[in-house]
C-alpha cells in the first residue's frame, strides 16, 4: 500500500516538472481538428463500404428513448409550420383575414374543429413540457432511471390534458 | 442564483457538439520509457487525469453556444403566457425572434447529427440560415402589415 502510494507520489512529482505546463497526462496535441479528424473518418468509412451493425432496428425501445425522437419530430414539425407562415405571409396575396373566411365558409362541424386544434396544439405542449424536462436535466435534476420513467410519464399526460384544454378553449 | 451558478458550472465543463469540431484534437503520448514499468501488467492503480489547464483550452464559443440555447429557450417559455395574457406589438417581435432563434439552433443541432462530411454540412447550414432569415422576415412582415401573431392565433381559435 505505502508502496502504490509512493508510486503514484512520483509520477505525479515526475510529471510535473517535465512538463509544467502541461498538467495532461500522457497527453500531446495534435496537428489536426477535431472536424479534419472527423472528415477523415468519414471519408474513410463511406468509402470502404463496411457494414454497420445494427442499432435501433434492433434494440429495444424504451419510453426515454421514444420521447427523445418525438421531441425533435415535434420540435422540426413546429419549426416547419412557423416557417410555412413565414414564407406564406411573404408570398400569398391577401391577408391572414381572407383566408380565416375561406376556412368558415366551409362549415366545418364542432367535433372536426376540436379535432383540428387538438392536432395544432398537442405537438407544441409536448415539446414544451418535454423541454422543460430537458432543461431540469441541464440544471443536473432528474437523471437517475426511474426519475426519467416518471418525468417522462408526467410529460404526457401533462401534454395530452393541456392539448384537451387548449382544444376546448 | 444558485441555479444561475450550477448552470455556469454546468456550461463550463460542456460545449455544443456543432462548434467543439473547430478546436485542437489531443492525443494519448507514448509513455516514457523510465515509467514503462508501472504500467506492466497486474498494476492496478489509478490513473490520474487532469482537466487542462483554463489557458489551454480553445474558444469558448461552443460552451457560449449551449448557454445561450438554454437562455433563448427560457425566453420562449415566458413568452408563451405573455402571449396568451398580455397580446401587444412587442410581445409579437418577441415571438418572432425567439421562435425563429429557438427553431434555427434546434435544426442546426439536427443537421450535425445527420449530415456528414464538410461540404454536405457547409451546404445545409446555408440552406437553413437561409430558410431561418426568410422565416424571420415573413413573421416581422406579418406582425407589421398583418394581424401579428398573437391576435393571429386568437382568431384562428375563434374560429
Amino acid at each position: 500500500m505505502a508502496a502504490l502510494l509512493l508510486r503514484h507520489a512520483g509520477r505525479h512529482c515526475l510529471c510535473s516538472h517535465l512538463s509544467p505546463q502541461l498538467c495532461i497526462r500522457n497527453a500531446v496535441p495534435l496537428g489536426t481538428t477535431a472536424k479534419e479528424e472527423m472528415e477523415r473518418f468519414w471519408n474513410k468509412n463511406t468509402s470502404s463500404n463496411r457494414p454497420v451493425s445494427p442499432h435501433f432496428t434492433i434494440y429495444r425501445w424504451s419510453l426515454p428513448m421514444v420521447m427523445s425522437i418525438c421531441h425533435r419530430g415535434t420540435g422540426v414539425a413546429l419549426s416547419g409550420g412557423v416557417s410555412l407562415l413565414g414564407v406564406s405571409a411573404l408570398l400569398l396575396p391577401g391577408n391572414f383575414e381572407s383566408y380565416l373566411e375561406v376556412v368558415k365558409s366551409l362549415c366545418l362541424g364542432p367535433t372536426l374543429i376540436y379535432s383540428a386544434k387538438f392536432t395544432l396544439a398537442f405537438p407544441l405542449m409536448y415539446h414544451t413540457w418535454n423541454g422543460i424536462r430537458h432543461l431540469m436535466w441541464d440544471l443536473g435534476k432528474g437523471l437517475k432511471t426511474a426519475q426519467l420513467y416518471q418525468s417522462g410519464v408526467a410529460v404526457l399526460v401533462l401534454s395530452v390534458l393541456s392539448s384537451a384544454g387548449l382544444a376546448a378553449m | 442564483m444558485a441555479t444561475l451558478l450550477r448552470l455556469s458550472v454546468l456550461c463550463g465543463a460542456q460545449g455544443s457538439r456543432g462548434l467543439f469540431l473547430r478546436t485542437p484534437v489531443v492525443k494519448p503520448a507514448p509513455v516514457p520509457a523510465l515509467l514503462q514499468d508501472r504500467l506492466s501488467p497486474g498494476w492496478c492503480g489509478v490513473q490520474h487525469l487532469h482537466l487542462s489547464p483554463r489557458r489551454l483550452s480553445g474558444s469558448k464559443a461552443a460552451s457560449l453556444h449551449w448557454t445561450s440555447e438554454r437562455v433563448v429557450s427560457v425566453l420562449l417559455l415566458g413568452l408563451l403566457p405573455a402571449a396568451y395574457l398580455n397580446p401587444c406589438s412587442a410581445v409579437d417581435y418577441s415571438l418572432a425572434a425567439a421562435l425563429t432563434l429557438h427553431g434555427h439552433w434546434g435544426l442546426g443541432q439536427v443537421v450535425t447529427d445527420y449530415i456528414h462530411g464538410a461540404a454536405p454540412q457547409k451546404a445545409a447550414k446555408a440552406g437553413l440560415l437561409a430558410l431561418s432569415a426568410l422565416t424571420f422576415a415573413g413573421l416581422c412582415y406579418f406582425n407589421y402589415h398583418d394581424v401579428g401573431i398573437c391576435r393571429a392565433v386568437a382568431m384562428l381559435w375563434k374560429l
